[in-house]
């Protein structure tokens, strides 16, 4: 038997017999060695030539739908190993996807050629434009003008004026999504729960959704959108009662209500289409209906992410959180799991029942689990869920097939702008093309564009669809998923796609001894958070 | 001669019993007549008293207040299109001249109360930038040597930065809100002041009446703000009314990149930068705003264009 490095690690060699008689295939694998880390990958294995294996430390019911997530794009092996290893793999992505990077301008565009080769078939047209505008009203100029053919992220405001004009086309954009007004309980007085309990029966959140929300917008019942399976169990939120709300503010010692701030970033997004207008109306309903008064405070964006995630924001704050993959675990895990201080103090109360949850595969006897869950997070109040955002994209009507999928970017691949050129302007400037150290939006609609997954999301759902690999099944207790992968598809640089590209790409990723875990920053957030943790921290 | 007679009578006493220069008129009231006869004083003069007279009646002029929320009070909608009665709005539909905003409250009560909000930002910054200019650039002109030297450079390096990327910094630091807005813009207006001051106080220091106080003993304090800075503040004035429009320009760029004044304040530029988005979709909501800060900057330099000549002195023939 051989044996083949990986990491840093000693990693096993696989042998020949699996693959076949003729030629004995070497396959890379990463391991943990065991599960004392704590995380959810035991091991990743290159059992054939097209065959990866993944084994769990516990049942992921999710697995699919998180292998579908564009930071765990693959990229060819030797890339990785020597691109990923110099940095230099941010700005030089290669994937088997329909498009290939041609060039980034820098405070300008990203050009992307089409695939000639691609596996799906090669897409209707030569080049793909990414341009990026942060004015909302400057997008739909753009559009008007015909200067692009597609835009995200449509005002609310600007969607009567898309959906009259003949020459567009209006397309609703199905993403879940949760708005939410937090509170650190470390700090005072959100250490306590009832004046926590009084703010979630103080705010008139109808009001906030009929207002300030476009239609199709709704009023949460719970943290999670009631499309997604096991979102929506227990008892849904309170009514809007602010004498209940005065008489329990005022038990808690604060019968004239208190000061404090209200922190958010100006940036749009599908939960938040106009922030500074909804934290006037929250600082104005908190006021009128509890006599609490918030100061309105901008933050820059990454440091009110900072900020916020880390539980050093004294006041209340203003975030939300749209679906990654089509999963409860994706909202509910994320934000209220052990370890969590988003919120300060995470609640035992309500993460024992995910721990336990997140390892049943069938919904259905998961669904107890989550209805305490969710009934703990009504009773300790960490935030007040204030509206599920409607929102949406918007193109021209000659572009044919356009669309905006529920979960991740559109695929262009099966647009025909009837020219030789698509442009799609998006908010922002990629942060950089090497998504597995990317959480970034507008850095992963580039990135999926040119790197595939295993799996994707469907144009019109959340449900996985073969990608690289053909299939995906597991085991009885959903412990170890093995992937048949596509034969016959080739990387932008002419290397044959097989299992090796598969483990190195995860490997880089999730193995924090890795040569490869270098990243834009190193902090490989989606794999970290996805899997509970890296591999072989030292 | 009868003034020989009478040694302890001053100069002036003398001159004016004598009438020897004819009828005096006091520098100020010729200089009111002078500004009152300039077309852009007068006009600038009507702008500024309107605009005043505006921010002590808002509350009589605006309908409602500025941060009342319409909501469930009248059918309105949000960032809804101006509607004026004699203008053929529909007389049952609530009026609104100037439209209703993002958070369903009345445009023309902010714009009227903004008013107030951005002549105190006006007068608060000039007052503060005024006081420490005039003082430092009376030492400066008055004591020279390494006081000035070190005045001076001070006043330089700040003048370095263009003023209102360094008003930026300094808010940056300090943290937004008006108050410290307030603050950086006084900070960065200040040189102007001083370098002005002490170039009029250089020139006044040497003249004879100067000379004479001192030769009759008066202190050193006593002749810089008694005798020197009357005569020098002509100059400083004009740069003042001048200075009012640069203030109120500089307090609404920085509340338009939230900066400066914070909601629900209904302050001009915080307006303009929180629709800015809506130029096309409401286009009310960023012009009149607009249109109030063009008027007031243009009020202060008419007024400061008319005082400039009326106070003149090639003019006073």
């Amino acid at each position: 038997m051989k044996y083949r490095l990986l990491g840093g690690l000693a990693v096993s060699a696989l042998a020949a017999a699996l693959a076949g008689p003729a030629v004995a295939f070497e396959g890379l694998s990463v391991s943990a060695g065991d599960c004392d880390y704590g995380g959810k990958l035991l091991s990743i294995e290159a059992t054939a030539e097209h065959e990866v294996v993944f084994t769990m430390c516990k049942p992921d019911p999710a697995f699919e739908a998180k292998a579908a997530f564009t930071p765990f794009g693959i990229q060819p092996s030797e890339h990785i190993a020597s691109a990923g290893v110099d940095g230099s793999i941010i700005e030089n992505p290669i994937g088997t996807g329909p498009f290939s990077l041609e060039s980034w301008n820098r405070g300008d565009s990203v050009i992307l050629a089409a695939n000639e080769d691609y596996w799906g078939g090669a897409p209707a047209f030569d080049q793909l434009v990414i341009r990026w505008n942060s004015e909302g009203a400057g997008r739909l100029n753009e559009l008007l003008s015909g200067q692009v053919d597609q835009i995200t992220n449509l005002s609310p405001d600007d969607f009567a004026t898309v959906q009259n004009n003949p020459d567009l086309q209006f397309l609703p954009v199905a993403n879940p999504n949760v708005m939410y007004l937090a509170m650190t309980n470390t700090f005072e007085p959100f250490n306590d729960v009832r004046v926590r309990q009084a703010i979630a029966m103080g705010i008139d959140r109808e009001r906030i959704v009929n207002n300030f929300y476009p239609e199709g917008s709704q009023v949460p019942g719970y943290f999670t959108p009631c499309s997604l399976p096991n979102g929506c169990e227990g008892d849904p939120w309170y009514d809007f009662d602010p004498e209940a709300a005065k008489a329990l503010l005022a038990e808690a010692g604060f019968p004239d209500g208190f000061d404090t701030a209200i922190y958010y970033r100006d940036v749009f997004r599908g939960y938040l289409p106009e922030p500074g207008v909804v934290a006037v109306e929250l600082q104005t309903q908190l006021r009128d209906n509890l006599g609490i008064n918030a100061e309105v405070v901008v933050m820059e964006s990454g440091e009110f992410i900072d900020e916020s995630t880390s539980g050093r924001l004294d006041g209340f704050y203003m975030l939300g959180w749209g679906a990654d993959y089509p999963h409860v675990t994706n909202f509910l895990d994320y934000h209220f799991t052990r370890g969590t201080v988003q919120f300060g103090d995470a609640f035992p109360e309500i993460y024992e029942s995910l721990l336990e949850a997140s390892t049943i595969a069938d919904a259905e006897t998961a669904a107890p689990l989550y209805a305490t869950a969710n009934n703990a997070i009504r009773e300790l109040v960490p935030m007040v869920p204030i509206a599920h955002g409607a929102s949406a994209s918007a193109a021209l009507a000659t572009l044919e097939g356009a669309h905006f999928r529920p979960f991740g970017a559109p695929r262009f691949e099966v647009d025909n702008p009837g020219k030789s050129t698509l442009v799609f302007m998006q908010n922002a400037e990629p942060i950089s093309l090497y998504c597995a150290d990317e959480t970034d939006g507008e850095s992963l609609a580039v990135c999926q564009q040119i790197t595939e997954t295993l799996l994707q999301y469907g144009l019109d759902s959340g449900e996985t669809e073969p990608a690289l690999a053909t299939d995906c099944s597991a085991n009885e207790d959903s412990t170890v998923w093995t992937c048949t992968l596509r034969e016959g598809v080739t990387f932008h640089d002419g290397s044959a796609f097989d299992a090796d590209d598969v483990v190195a790409s995860w490997a880089a990723g999730i193995d924090a001894s890795n040569p490869a875990h270098v990243g834009n920053t190193g902090s490989f957030d989606y794999y970290a958070y996805l899997w509970d943790g890296f591999m072989n921290v030292e | 001669m009868s003034t020989l007679g009478r040694a302890s009578a001053s100069v002036s006493e003398v001159i004016a019993e004598e009438g020897l220069l004819g009828d005096p008129v006091p520098l100020w009231k010729r200089a009111w007549g002078r500004l009152l006869r300039k077309r852009s004083g007068q006009v600038g003069l009507i702008m500024i008293t309107t605009l005043i007279l505006i921010a002590i009646f808002a509350p009589l002029i605006a309908p409602y207040g500025p941060e009342d929320v319409l909501i469930g009070v009248e059918d309105v909608s949000r960032r809804e299109a101006p509607c004026v009665h004699i203008l053929g709005c529909d007389s049952s539909r609530p009026q609104h001249l100037m439209g209703v905003d993002g958070n369903f409250r009345d445009a023309f009560s902010r714009v009227v109360y903004g008013t107030r909000v951005s002549l105190m930002i006006g007068l608060t910054t000039v007052t503060a930038a005024l006081f420490f200019g005039v003082l430092l650039g009376s030492i400066a002109g008055y004591f020279g040597g390494l006081l000035d030297n070190l005045i001076m450079r001070v006043m330089d390096v700040i003048l370095g930065f263009p003023s209102l990327l360094l008003a930026i910094a300094i808010v940056a630091v300090l943290g937004p809100g008006i108050q410290n807005a307030l603050l950086a813009i006084s900070i960065v207006t200040l040189p102007a002041y001083a370098r002005v001051t002490r170039a009029s106080v250089l020139s006044v220091k040497e003249l004879d009446f100067v000379a004479a106080t001192r030769v009759l003993g008066g202190s050193k304090w006593r002749i810089l703000f008694r005798r020197i800075l009357p005569n020098a503040l002509t100059p400083i004035v004009v740069l003042a009314t001048l200075g009012i429009a640069t203030a109120i320009l500089d307090a609404a760029g920085l509340s338009f990149l939230g900066l400066g004044a914070q909601p629900p304040t209904p302050e001009w530029g915080t307006m303009l930068g929180s629709e800015r988005n809506q130029i096309f979709s409401a286009p009310h909501l960023v012009f009149f705003p607009g249109i109030a800060i063009m008027i007031t900057v243009l009020g202060f330099n008419l007024l400061g264009d008319g005082l400039r000549d009326a106070l003149d002195p090639r003019l006073n023939s």
